[in-house]
């Protein structure tokens, strides 16, 4: 009896045992930085299945330009291996174009910046048709007459600033603009979003329609559009349909089901040089990262994936299952929003030495340390130092304008009528609009208390943002700290100006989505401009927009710095840290360090087994 | 019967529509724009006002939801804002992965609470009883996605057995032909809706066995195995199809810990996604989808109770 006791003690031990370390996983292992690692070498074994986790949302939609309703971001995902923008972002780990895998061969500007002459690569399609400027005038034709319906339509730019398109020869494509552009501009933030597509399989209106130069007219455009688009929505016939199957990147689709789950084969008439060394690339999807987490820890089929931050306590484990793990920058810009005109506190955020008080109390080197385990970038402005470091000016990198400094925070209030009380309310003392008064719209014995509603989801974000309520409470300012999905968040949150304060979207006082991606040129369009899309809070400054306009349109420089600083001491939103991304990939697998900033783990073409 | 059928049906379609009304007026009672939810941050004023016009959103809700009425009677439940398919379609690729995982699960439990629980009643007060009702408690205590997660870190992570996924084909012959795939995953929500159904046999049966017409059955020399089969047994299930009824409800409506922990989206994590992303479509697809197999498990059950037990008669009228 006493032995089966024991037997059975040490059973349930065991099992205790092993179910603890299972779920703990490891405290540390080792991360490489996925921008400055080498590109591991070794012998080529031609070959094999690549299968990546493919983490919360699937592709929907197929056709490379998505209607304005569809924001699914994963369509990029699924179809920029198959069709390539003009300009391909990102070369290795620099935020550069990256000529070997772009379409074109040389982007040369003249007429003032007003003219861009594109030669095109001699490369074919799939079907062994050659890519030639008609497939550019294609995408133009059907974007000019369609591209209010085309969600990656930026207003005022391309196509409604072309002026004309010419096409001297099969190889050359003139553009002419409206105005001048910023070459840097236009090319990294505007050409990089246009795929050119073949116009001699998919200019038709019907499956049995005749191709032909439907889209030279505007009706014939929409017609195609609306064909294409109606053939795009339909995930069943993804990886059948005759349509899709003509490519001019370096992947086809082999198989799309509609949980998400695709794969893609080599285009092995890919003309570009890198060409696939793996003979199947699977995306197999996950709607959180746990199964993601534990699938990788059973070690049985998940060769790369991506992970939230929150799981970086796994990597040890991970590592001992025989993966490596590299972070990545991500380039964006991480901010809490100020409401400018909330009814309660809109008064109190348009002073903008109250937001430099909140920003010197955000302890942004302390979050990256403790909270991101050292993996984000510092959050020192609007440019990311990390990602896009090329423009980052060197206020930014010497550590932006507000570095932490409560006792700043609190003179600053102070010298402007505010009875600061530490760990308690502070409040304004001397309200009016003089030099030393609390400012326009704020009255006596009001309290610097706010409400922060932030994406909900992340165990990061949390820490984060009890981090920031913690330290801002050094000068008596209260935040008030409430969490919601990303999606409800967003239908909540409406923009407030000047002119306009609708109760149902306006009462919102700080908001923090997470992050806002940027294009390979970080400039403010849409972010700090008057009416910017992403605007919320209705920050509206002449000289912000000014600057602004001049890095889009000036030709100099030192434009962008100039906007860069404004902008960075403006304070349009209040500067956070912004976490790196992680991936995790067997270590057998070559090629997938250095890491793309913008398509991490989007360029299998450069991946091999080593024999 | 018939009446009592017909009855019971126009009950059960006020009822569904009942259902309607109220989550249709809960979901546009909730703060919020299921235009900027659907097209995201970026979604400016004009693509708000063609999104709405395109959804009919911007017309007054009793006139929306006479449309979803006569559109769903026409077997139409729109389209899904934000996965851009039809909800009928949605529904029919999740609907039989619930129901293979549920169903089976089911099954499972039920063939072991069964006799475990007449066990427990033949037992009663003994050591094996109170053996099986810690065990039950015990697993009835701990939430399915604790429980999930422990059998994978043993037989997935540590021990390298099972697959940590359940079976990611689309078909049910696919997700039957990977049948390792669905241990994990089946024992998870068996295990913890045995110790449910068990509590009940055991209660049922313990009264059961108190009856005068077992004591009259054993007297008469019916073997022990013949009387428990024949007249413990079968009024013992009396109460587990009250709740087997209504879990119709369960197997239509998904296990949305179970398919987040096992990877397997079904109808669970679509009514969640729907219900954090404002997909009016799919949450009104999926209520009335759900509302209609409540009613029919709870009528299947009646009928159920009347073929069990000839004692129990539905009176017409």
């Amino acid at each position: 009896m006493r032995v089966h006791s024991t037997l059975k003690a040490g059973a349930i031990g065991l099992a205790l045992a092993m179910i603890v370390t299972a779920c703990t996983g490891g405290s540390s292992g080792t991360i490489t930085n996925g921008q400055s690692a080498g590109a591991s070498k070794g012998p080529v074994k031609r070959g094999g299945t690549v299968t990546i986790a493919e983490l919360g949302v699937s592709p929907d939609f197929i056709f490379p330009l998505p209607p304005a309703t569809n924001q699914n971001g994963y369509n990029a995902n699924l179809t920029e291996a198959m069709w390539p923008y003009l300009v391909y972002a990102g070369d290795g780990a620099q935020s550069v174009v990256n000529k070997d895998k772009s379409l074109f061969s040389t982007l040369s500007y003249s007429n003032g910046d007003k003219r861009i002459t594109i030669q095109l690569k001699p490369w074919n399609w799939s079907d062994g048709r050659p890519i030639t400027s008609r497939d550019f005038s294609f995408v133009y034709n059907l974007l000019k007459a369609n591209f209010s319906n085309w969600n990656a339509h930026l207003v005022g730019l391309f196509p409604e600033d072309v002026a004309k398109v010419s096409t001297p020869d099969a190889r050359t494509v003139v553009l002419d603009l409206t105005k001048a552009y910023n070459p840097d501009f236009y090319t990294d933030d505007v050409l990089s979003t246009i795929p050119l597509l073949p116009q001699h399989a998919w200019d038709k209106t019907s499956a049995g329609g005749t191709v032909g130069d439907n889209d030279t007219t505007t009706a014939g455009a929409k017609a195609v559009y609306a064909y294409l688009q109606k053939e795009g929505a339909k995930t069943t016939s993804f990886s059948t349909n005759p349509l899709w199957k003509v490519v001019d990147g370096p992947w086809k689709l082999s198989e799309f089901r509609s949980n998400g789950y695709y794969s893609y084969v080599p285009n092995p008439a890919y003309s570009g040089s890198a060409k696939p060394v793996v003979d199947k690339v699977i995306e197999s999807p996950f709607t959180t990262d746990t199964p993601e987490i534990n699938a990788l820890r059973s070690g049985s089929s998940l060769d790369v994936a991506t992970l939230p931050l929150n799981d970086i306590k796994q990597a040890q484990a991970l590592s001992s299952s025989g993966y490596s793990i590299a972070s990545v920058p991500i380039p964006g810009v991480a901010a809490v929003m100020p409401n400018l005109y909330n009814t309660a506190v809109g008064a109190l955020f348009r002073q903008l030495y109250i937001r430099q008080a909140l920003e010197y109390l955000i302890n942004r080197p302390q979050i990256v340390a403790k909270i991101y385990n050292g993996y984000a970038d510092p959050g020192n402005g609007p440019v990311p130092v990390k990602a896009t470091g090329t423009w980052a000016s060197p206020l930014e990198k010497a550590g932006g304008p507000y570095p932490y400094n409560p006792a700043t925070a609190k003179s600053l209030l102070q010298a402007h009528g505010w009875k600061v009380v530490p760990g308690g309310t502070t409040t304004c003392v001397s309200p009016g609009t003089g030099a030393s008064q609390c400012g326009a719209g704020i009255t006596a014995g009001q309290a610097l208390t706010f409400n922060l509603l932030y994406s909900s989801g992340r165990t990061t974000t949390d820490e984060q943002n009890a981090a920031i309520k913690s330290s801002q409470a050094q000068a008596g300012i209260t935040i008030n700290l409430r969490s919601e999905p990303f999606n409800t968040l967003v239908s909540t949150i409406g923009t407030c100006t000047a002119a306009s304060h609708p109760k149902s979207s306006c009462g919102w006082q700080l908001a923090e989505f997470g992050y806002d991606p940027y294009p390979l040129y970080p400039n403010g369009t849409g972010f700090f401009d008057t009416g910017g899309t992403n605007n919320y809070g209705g920050y509206s400054d002449p000289t912000m927009d000014k600057l602004i306009q001049a890095t889009e349109y000036g030709a100099s420089a030192s434009t962008f710095t100039t906007y860069e600083d404004y902008a960075a001491r403006q304070l349009p939103w209040l500067w956070l840290p912004l976490r790196e991304g992680i991936t995790v990939y067997r270590t057998k697998l070559r090629g997938v360090v250095p890491l793309n900033p913008f398509s991490s783990t989007n360029t299998f073409e450069d991946w091999y087994y080593t024999s | 019967m018939r009446a009592y059928l017909l009855r019971r049906t126009g009950q059960a379609v006020v009822v569904v529509i009942g259902v309607m009304v109220v989550t249709f007026a809960l979901i546009h009672l909730e703060p919020g724009s299921a235009a900027r939810a659907t097209l995201g941050t970026r979604a400016t004023d004009e693509r708000i006002a063609v999104f709405n016009a395109a959804n009919g959103l911007n017309r007054p809700l009793t006139a929306q939801f006479v449309s979803f009425v006569k559109q769903a009677a026409a077997g139409n439940l729109g389209t899904s804002y934000s996965l851009h398919q039809p909800v009928s379609t949605l529904i029919a690729q999740r609907l039989p992965r619930d129901g293979v995982l549920l169903g089976l699960s089911t099954l499972l439990a039920l063939a072991l609470a069964l006799p475990m629980g007449i066990f427990q009643a033949v037992r009663r007060g003994r050591a094996e009883d109170h053996a099986f009702t810690v065990l039950s408690f015990g697993l009835y205590s701990i939430p399915d996605f604790f429980f999930g997660l422990l059998l994978i870190a043993i037989f997935s992570v540590q021990l390298h057995l099972l697959p940590s996924q359940a079976p990611q084909a689309q078909s049910i012959g696919g997700i039957l032909a990977d049948p390792r795939a669905l241990v994990l995953p089946v024992l998870t929500l068996a295990l913890v809706s045995m110790a449910s159904f068990s509590r009940y046999v055991r209660s049922s049966a313990i009264i059961t066995l108190a009856q005068e017409y077992i004591q009259v059955a054993r007297s008469t020399g019916l073997p022990e195995r013949l009387v428990l089969r024949r007249h413990v047994l079968r009024n013992s299930l009396l109460p587990v199809i009250t709740v087997l009824g209504l879990s119709a409800r369960d197997i239509v409506a998904g296990a949305v810990i179970a398919e987040a922990v096992f990877n397997y989206p079904g109808m669970g994590q679509l009514f969640f996604q729907a219900a954090t992303s404002k997909d009016y479509p799919i949450l009104l697809g999926s209520t009335l989808v759900v509302g209609v197999a409540t009613v029919i498990g709870s009528l299947i059950a009646d009928i159920a109770y009347s073929l069990l037990d000839p004692r129990i008669r539905y009176v017409d009228g």
